[in-house]
């Protein structure tokens, strides 16, 4: 299973991100979201989301596998395993893979497949299926 | 401090000074945040008789306890001053995405304070704050000085900008953030200008705390759920405040030239449905929103973008100007936007000088030759230009429809329409009784957020003069404006019809105290009395004669549409404010009795 | 087969009673409101199959009507 975005359904609210940081870290702040929305105003006047797919690059370039898989397919963050080495973050194709010491200073963190998002998306913009079977 | 920011942020701008003080634990309990906050600064702060344009009046900017919140539509923001526009209190709400960011960089208001000696911009990066030259900004358009602000700094600043409208101390100017949100009313943007202020700038990091993590989860998830399943949700988001045009049309709410009638002949070809075909290319939501009601425009016609137009605009620039052009009524709303002029206020003198234009009042030697007739789009472009920027015939109208009024006589005062000097949003009140009341006795103005009620006129009887109206009317007026106090949108309730009671669990579980709708009304109760307190403070005779709508609504009775030949008598308008006074424990004369006032907890801070 | 008809809250909240109603079709909304004593200029809108008609439609078999009233203003 993965999340999919629909950008062109976004309307920005960020809801999404403020239900992400509640969820990953029990705060209220979107800075700590796993979701990127980049608004292009006034023109072309759309919101650009960026959603992890787990494709899994992160787990792989993990020195010390803090980044593991649960059964429906998601990677996470061991918080307590992560030692902030940063080798995650670059390798992350969607630009959705945090290492941000100035925010939270123990651990990386990423889209952990919870939910929340989709369940405060008015639009529509956001949802969860199975992965796609991977095109030649 | 559970649910707030925890600091006010003032700048002392005489000095060039920046300082934090904790948010007073006391205010937050009795006045809560946004609105609340800033009467309560204003009434304590601001000493009698300031200048509206001077270094003793203050712009107060406030989030409140559930802006930034997973709560649906916690974008809110309050702007809170003693208006250039009427010399009373000025409050505006703007939507988007400062209010969250003030919260996320610690604060619950900002107080602007004194003049600067030069064009300055407030710098907020979290714990760095900063007062920093804008004198390469000053003169520039909103939109091009919040894209340079958003390619310099990042999109996740938020910018509140002033246009020339502000700069040049349009009493009507607005602030615009976010490429089209705006905190619009009673001239907010002028005393940003008077204060060298070009825009604020604002970025944050940090959480906001609250008192039970849990239940604010459960209480937040459970509104969005109610959002969402709302039976409207769909074609409330589908088409946003335009959903009203054509039901404002066919019961004669639609403001038609200067509000001489409330239904527009060529109103079919402004209503929601037509722009959503034609022009909207996205919706664009304030923070937090579930359900959208900011249309995002791609105008081909005239080669732009521009969010909107949402209802008002297209009442004010459309109908209220005889312009039956959606294109050109959200080129007119872009050109607002970016000279930073209330689109409200700029539609309605507009559509006062078109009047004077056709009876005779004004020829084109007074128009700087402009042919201004009703429906004419290039006029209107022009004269919003010259208005901004004072030019020509535009001074005169930027002085407010009731001042110019008063300087052209001639009758035309007759037909400015406005209540206390603020110009009349786009809801046409004829033979509306409980909505004309609305409009009367409208804190800021006549202005139609506080309350809204022309579908009770309509169930109960449009012409009906009778106690349960005026109750109705004091009902809203103490509720609705509750969520400009929370930092939050209204929309939810009033349009989606989710049970508000939902809020309640979420209030506490962010700032662990609890309050029942009951509370709530209460506390609305108060600020509605203390902002009557201020007006009257702050003007010689006060009373009664403030109330008075605009007599076309019992003089004169439309000659076409759905209010053709309705009116409402004087003797009812009088009528209306004797209830109201009563209800509101108000003297006849329209002041609160030093029992309210007891009553109300409100002796201490009034002194 | 009947139509439907459905209420919106904002509705609901002004008239009270039921939220849905089984209606015969071949009468415009607007009659058919006033069979049911439902004032029509309390309805702002109507959605039928999810797209927005006026109340001069003629509802049809099987159709999803749906009634929303402005409370609120913009």
């Amino acid at each position: 299973m993965r999340l999919y975005v629909d950008s062109t359904k976004c309307s920005g609210c960020n809801a999404c991100r403020v239900a992400c940081s509640l969820n990953l870290f029990g705060e209220t702040n979107p800075k700590k979201a796993a979701l990127v929305i980049e608004p292009q105003f006034p023109a072309p006047g759309i919101y650009n989301v960026k959603v992890c797919t787990q494709c899994g690059d992160c787990a792989a370039v993990c020195p010390t596998e803090a980044i593991k898989q649960d059964a429906q397919g998601a990677y996470y963050v061991v918080y307590e395993e992560c030692i902030m080495c940063g080798a995650c973050e670059p390798v992350c194709p969607e630009g959705v893979m945090f290492v941000r010491p100035n925010l939270v200073e123990n651990t990386a963190w990423k889209c952990n497949l919870c939910g929340d998002c989709v369940a405060v998306c008015g639009t529509g913009a956001l949802w969860i299926a199975e992965k796609e079977a991977a095109t030649a | 401090m559970n649910g707030y920011g925890g600091s006010i942020l003032r700048v002392n701008l005489t000095k060039g000074e920046v300082t934090k003080e904790p948010t007073p634990a006391d205010v937050a309990r009795d006045f809560i945040g946004g609105r609340g906050f800033g009467i309560y600064f204003l009434f304590k702060e601001v000493p009698k008789g300031a200048d509206p344009l001077g270094p003793k009046n203050k712009l107060i900017i406030s989030s409140g306890p559930i802006s930034g919140m997973l709560v649906p539509g916690g974008g809110k923001c309050d702007w809170t001053t003693k208006a250039p526009l009427t010399g009373g209190y000025a409050s505006a709400s703007m939507g988007g995405h400062f209010t969250a960011e003030m919260r996320y960089a610690g604060l619950d208001s900002i107080i602007l304070e004194g003049i600067s000696p030069k064009p300055v911009y407030l710098f907020i990066d979290d714990n760095k704050i900063e007062l920093r030259d804008a004198s390469d900004l000053w003169g520039k358009g909103t939109f091009a000085v919040e894209k340079q602000f958003k390619e310099k700094l990042g999109e996740e600043f938020q910018v509140a900008v002033i246009g020339p409208g502000g700069e040049n101390l349009v009493p009507y100017a607005c602030i615009n953030h976010d490429y089209g949100r705006q905190a619009g009313r009673g001239g907010v943007g002028a005393v940003m200008g008077s204060k060298k202020v070009k825009a604020i700038v604002v970025h944050g990091a940090k959480s906001i705390p609250v008192a039970d993590k849990d239940a604010y989860r459960k209480a937040g998830m459970a509104l969005y759920k109610a959002c969402k399943d709302a039976e409207g949700f769909k074609d409330w988001t589908r088409y946003g405040t335009t959903i009203v045009v054509s039901w404002c049309d066919e019961v004669g709410a639609l403001p038609t030239r200067n509000f001489s009638a409330g239904s527009f002949e060529g109103g079919k070809n402004i209503y929601g449905p037509v722009m959503r075909e034609k022009i909207v290319i996205t919706d664009k939501a304030c923070f937090g929103c579930p359900s959208p009601c900011g249309k995002y425009s791609r105008n081909k016609k005239y080669n732009s973008f521009v969010e909107g137009p949402e209802y008002e605009t297209i009442g004010m620039m459309g109908s209220n100007l005889g312009i039956d052009d959606i294109e050109a009524v959200a080129q007119a709303n872009l050109l607002c936007d970016e000279l930073g002029v209330d689109s409200i206020s700029t539609g309605n003198v507009i559509g006062w000088a078109m009047e004077c234009y056709e009876k005779g009042i004004f020829t084109k030697a007074d128009t700087d030759g402009l042919d201004l007739k009703f429906g004419n789009v290039e006029a209107t472009f022009a004269l919003i230009e010259k208005i901004a920027r004072r030019e020509g015939f535009g001074a005169l109208l930027a002085e407010g429809v009731k001042r110019a009024a008063q300087k052209v006589g001639k009758g035309s005062e007759k037909f400015a329409i406005h209540v206390k000097g603020m110009e009349q949003s786009a809801y046409a009140t004829h033979n509306a009784t409980a909505m004309l009341l609305a409009y009367m006795t409208c804190d800021v103005g006549a202005h139609h957020n506080r309350a809204w009620a022309i579908t009770y006129d309509l169930q109960v009887g449009r012409d009906k003069v009778v106690p349960e109206k005026v109750a109705r009317v004091i009902w809203l007026q103490n509720f609705r404006p509750m969520f400009d106090v929370l930092g939050g949108c209204r929309l939810q309730w009033v349009e989606l019809g989710i049970d508000r009671d939902l809020y309640v669990p979420a209030l506490e579980a962010i700032t662990g105290i609890h309050r029942t709708w009951e509370d709530l009304d209460k506390v609305g109760e108060r600020i509605w009395n203390l902002t009557r307190l201020y007006w009257a403070r702050e003007n010689e005779g006060f009373g009664r004669a403030w109330d008075m709508p605009s007599p076309r609504f019992y003089e004169e009775a439309p000659t076409s549409g759905a209010t053709k030949g309705q009116i409402t008598k004087l003797e009812d308008v009088n009528k209306l404010l004797d209830m109201y006074y009563e209800q509101r424990g108000w003297t006849s004369d329209g002041l609160p009795k030093p029992e309210t006032i007891e009553a109300l907890g409100l002796k201490a801070v009034i002194g | 087969m009947p139509a439907t008809l459905r209420l919106g809250a904002s509705l609901r909240i002004l008239i009270g009673g039921r939220d849905e109603y089984a209606v015969e079709p071949g009468r415009s909304v607007h009659e058919t409101l006033v069979s049911l004593g439902i004032k029509p200029e309390l309805v702002a809108m109507v959605s039928v199959n999810g797209e927005m008609q006026t109340k001069d439609y003629v509802v049809q078999e099987g159709d999803a009507v749906r009634l929303l009233a402005v409370v609120g203003g913009g």
